[in-house]
């Protein structure tokens, strides 16, 4: 009941705001975003642990092809995360304009549907289907709402894309086919591939997440594709769509190819690390905020690979807490480049400074968001991140020292950004409203959630601790 | 009552009653032509393939050999012959808006496709080697004439030349391999060739070999493979639009069924499989590099064919059970989105003035949203998208090519995938950019707005449940 409520409820809400009237549209996605909340927090409730199999369908079986849906831990987290996620997103479009909002939103709830797919499925060419067609909407997102020279860059971001999906369909395709046509998770957590094949199929599995994160070098599409998108489709992006890159590493490669895993573990989070000291000193250097932030996120996904390939308890369970902790960092920072772009119309920073004395409540929430993303002790993201070094450091003490440095960037380059920005002479002639109603009704439910997660941590850890360790296990006996 | 049954028994010989009743709705819709009653002639021409259809589907199973053991309407030929029926309906479904201002010999056109669907049908189902090529020519003659339909168009003439001129290259090629093929095998039967393939020292035959080469030459050919494709780009572009659908789905249709027909149950020999690799290689890698720099929609839509007969070339490697059913999957759903950007196609062309640059879609989604979305569903599929035929027909090909072992030409496959995904995508990109300036409203008649969705919903529905065309 659960997985149908959450996929049909996007779904159904979508093909409904494709004939309704412009002035309905946001109402209505944000009423069906809030409802599958509710049942996304039902699920949390009514969890008592373990693997839940809500559908076990034949679709076309003798192609590999089941309906099997449910979800273990991690899984339940990523669907917390976007039922927790879209409401927001939807709630960021009531500050902008938007030509034809309906299908806007519907392509916004289309995209929720597929992604409440991703983390449902326990098939791999089911996995496969949601994973791919999440990119069909938010294409249209791009290519019909985004910035300048949206043509090009758009086209760009699904190519890149799609060149790691193939590569994805050639591995899972590549496994079926050892497997005997049997697609599902479990089944083909238990085949035993030769070691010599795990070492390129790795790579055949891994390409398309280790694009969709990015991680270095397959990052070349993010930060314009971050900067050109509308508010909201970055949104999507940066909060949502590359958590299936986590996911799906842990999902679909960690169990299947454990020896390709283990030969290339210390290549990947160099890649990783790399990306992420690079995103960070070239964040630094941005003058505009929305670029700014883009490159914070690359700097902070290098982390969580990073977190994610040390293989231990820590890394794993911190690299998925960091995940939500991300997903919240992105919401608030994205709204505040918005609220920024609204009252300046522009997020140039070179503009901008000594807006606090116009508008200090809007000041002291952008301070509130932002000691998330330089992962202050008592917020959401210093949990996450400690979990991490601590698991990078089990791994080598030079990768956790250079996890730790992208820490010490990333506080240089958002407290610079929140100087020019906020701090100094007020050098605009604008007057500048200050935080509106909607605007604290946004960002303190995320501002609380930051915090009540960085104080007591352990609801979510519970939901992780189960399913990292039986992963670490099994991982441990190949 | 006994001599009724007889009398009933004597024509489910269906493949017969069909192929003679096509071949007389031929000549009817010849002498409709005579009174010039346009819309009569469409009408029955769809009546014809729909009873057409009926008699192929109401004995399916069926397996009747038929003039001495030289047909056999097996299952196999029965499902290829009735999707060729329908697109064919579909297309005449559009031709009578397509037709409605031409002045002159319409019933011709609609009869000469009537004829060229028999010869398909009969290529579908041969079991001797001389039905094969009775059947290529059958198909073929119609098309050459079909091919010049625009008399007043200088590129319609050109395409009809260059098809004739390559057409009979290719025929003499198919006849001289069957002559050798009947010189090692002193048959043409199809049975027993392949068991004469089937010693294997008789692989060594060079006489053999010799004719192996040149018939699959030949047949390769009507498929456009590489290197056997070059009249294709330039025929599809300058024929009248609806033959261009028609040759890349019913001809297309037919030329493969042929094809693996003719190779199903033959040993082939190392140097002929070789050669099947070799050009299913070069076939994937050049459609698919070539098409990328093409803005004219119809020469981008000849080189996504080749493509395609990459992909469906890429089937026949090995042997597998399961093959025929993938072939009319791949080529049941390619032709149905096919036969819908076609017409999307000419309806823009009209509206632009006859430029055929992919920029005439600019602005569909403002100006026809539906039709855009269909578009859209359409391309999506020939990209191979999730969810759509395009994409399980794509997946069913990889897993038939890794069963068997071809790895990296599964990983070239795939490479050149991500390179067809992007020229379809531009395609999608122009019809959801908006455009600048006014330009003339697409028109968009009831019966072609009915085929569009058609074809649209189909390519969605059979994509998620892919079980419903099946063998």
């Amino acid at each position: 009941m659960i997985a149908a409520l959450l996929l049909l409820i996007p779904f159904i809400s979508a093909l409904v705001l494709v004939i309704a009237r412009p002035a309905q549209a946001r109402p209505i996605a944000l009423v069906s975003s809030l409802a599958s909340l509710a049942v996304v927090l039902y699920a949390w409730i009514s969890y008592t642990g373990g693997t839940v199999i809500h559908y076990d369908l034949d679709w076309v079986n003798d192609w590999g092809l089941r309906f099997k849906v449910g979800y273990d831990g991690v899984g339940l987290l990523m669907l917390i995360l976007t039922g927790v996620v879209f409401p927001f997103i939807v709630a960021t479009g009531y500050g902008q304009q938007h030509d034809r909002p309906a299908t806007f939103n519907a392509l916004l709830l289309f995209t929720q549907a597929f992604l409440y797919g991703v983390f449902l499925a326990q098939n791999a060419l089911l996995f496969y289907i949601n994973y791919e067609l999440t990119l069909i909407p938010v294409f249209f997102i791009l290519l019909y709402w985004g910035g300048e020279n949206r043509r090009a860059i758009t086209v760009r971001f699904f190519i890149y894309t799609l060149l790691g999906g193939l590569a994805l369909l050639f591995g899972i395709v590549y496994l079926l086919v050892q497997n005997g046509g049997n697609g599902d998770f479990t089944a083909l957590a238990s085949l035993s591939i030769p070691a010599s094949t795990q070492v390129w199929l790795f790579w055949a599995l891994f390409l398309a997440f280790a694009i969709k994160l990015p991680i270095f070098p397959f990052h070349s599409w993010q930060p314009e594709t971050y900067y050109m998108a509308p508010l909201q489709g970055t949104m999507v992006l940066g909060a949502v769509l590359l958590k299936m890159g986590l996911y799906g590493v842990y999902k679909l490669v960690f169990p299947i190819v454990p020896a390709g895993v283990e030969y290339w573990q210390t290549t990947v989070i160099v890649l990783a690390l790399i990306g992420a000291v690079y995103g960070g000193v070239i964040a630094f250097r941005q003058s505009d905020l929305k670029r700014l932030v883009a490159f914070s996120s690359l700097s902070h996904v290098g982390v969580l690979c990073a977190g994610l390939f040390a293989l231990n308890a820590y890394g794993v369970s911190g690299s998925f807490y960091q995940a939500f902790a991300h997903a919240i960092l992105v919401l608030g920072m994205f709204y505040i480049v918005g609220a920024m772009q609204e009252r300046m119309g522009t997020s140039d920073m070179s503009v901008m400074g000594g807006l606090k004395g116009q508008a200090p409540r809007l000041a002291a929430l952008f301070l509130l968001v932002l000691i998330n993303a330089i992962a202050l002790p008592l917020t959401q993201s210093f949990v996450g991140e400690w979990l991490m070094f601590a698991g990078l450091w089990q791994v080598d003490g030079w990768l956790a020292f250079f996890a730790l440095t992208t820490i010490v960037i990333g506080a240089i380059y958002m407290l610079y950004a929140y100087q020019r920005v906020m701090l100094g002479p007020d050098r605009t002639n604008v007057t500048l409203a200050d935080a509106s109603t909607r605007d604290h009704l946004y960002l303190v439910p995320l501002i609380a959630v930051t915090l009540i997660l960085g104080v007591y941590p352990g609801p979510i850890l519970e939901l992780l601790d189960a399913p990292v360790q039986q992963l670490l296990s099994s991982l441990s006996v190949h | 009552m006994r001599r009724c049954n007889n009398f009933f028994q004597a024509y489910r010989y269906t493949e017969m009653s069909v192929l003679v009743l096509l071949s007389v709705l031929g000549v009817v819709l010849l002498y409709l032509g005579l009174f010039n009653n346009r819309g009569a002639v469409a009408g029955v021409g769809i009546a014809g393939l729909l009873a057409a259809f009926v008699l192929i589907a109401s004995d399916w199973h069926l397996e009747s050999p038929l003039f001495n053991g030289i047909i056999q309407f097996d299952t196999y030929a029965r499902s290829f012959s009735l999707v060729m029926i329908v697109v064919t309906v579909l297309l005449f479904l559009f031709g009578i808006d397509y037709y409605a201002k031409v002045k002159e010999n319409v019933a011709e056109q609609y009869a000469l496709m009537v004829f060229s669907l028999v010869g398909g049908l009969l290529i579908c189902s041969f079991t001797n080697l001389v039905v094969l090529f009775l059947g290529i020519e059958i198909l073929s003659i119609p098309l050459y004439i079909l091919a010049g339909g625009k008399r007043d168009s200088f590129r319609s003439g050109e395409a009809a030349f260059k098809y004739f001129l390559q057409g009979s290259f290719a025929s003499a090629f198919l006849l001289m391999g069957l002559a050798l093929i009947y010189g090692a095998t002193a048959s043409f039967d199809l049975a027993a060739v392949e068991a004469y393939s089937a010693v294997p020292a008789n692989g060594q035959n060079m006489i053999f070999l010799l004719g192996l080469f040149l018939t699959i030459a030949g047949v390769a050919f009507k498929v456009a493979a590489v290197p056997f494709h070059f009249w294709s780009p330039d025929v599809y572009e300058g024929a009248p639009t609806l033959i261009t659908a028609f040759m890349s789905t019913v001809v297309k249709t037919a030329a493969f069924a042929a094809f693996y027909r003719f190779i199903a149950n033959l040993q082939l020999p190392g140097a002929v499989e070789t050669m099947l690799v070799v050009m299913t290689i070069c076939t994937l890698f050049l459609g698919n590099i070539v098409a990328l720099r093409q803005t004219q929609f119809k020469r981008l839509m000849a080189y996504s064919s080749i493509a395609h007969t990459g992909f469906l070339l890429l089937a026949f490697l090995g042997t597998d059970a399961r093959t025929p059913d993938v072939l009319f999957y791949y080529l049941g759903t390619y032709a149905l989105a096919t036969v819908g950007l076609f017409i999307v196609l000419t309806l823009a062309k009209r509206a632009a003035l006859g430029d055929e640059h992919i920029r005439i879609f600019r602005g569909l989604f403002r100006s026809n949203p539906w039709i855009a979305v269909a578009a859209l569903l359409m391309l999506l599929s020939l990209a191979g998208i999730p969810l759509t035929a395009g994409f399980v027909a794509k997946y069913r090909v990889f897993v038939l090519s890794l069963t068997n072992g071809y790895i990296w030409t599964t990983v070239l496959a795939v490479l050149m995938a991500v390179v067809g995904i992007y020229y379809y995508i531009l395609v999608v990109r122009e019809a959801f950019t908006p455009q600048e300036q006014e330009t003339k409203p697409i028109v968009v008649a009831p019966l072609n707005w009915l085929v569009i969705s058609i074809c649209g919903a189909a390519v969605v529905v059979l994509g998620v449940m892919p079980g419903l065309l099946r063998m």
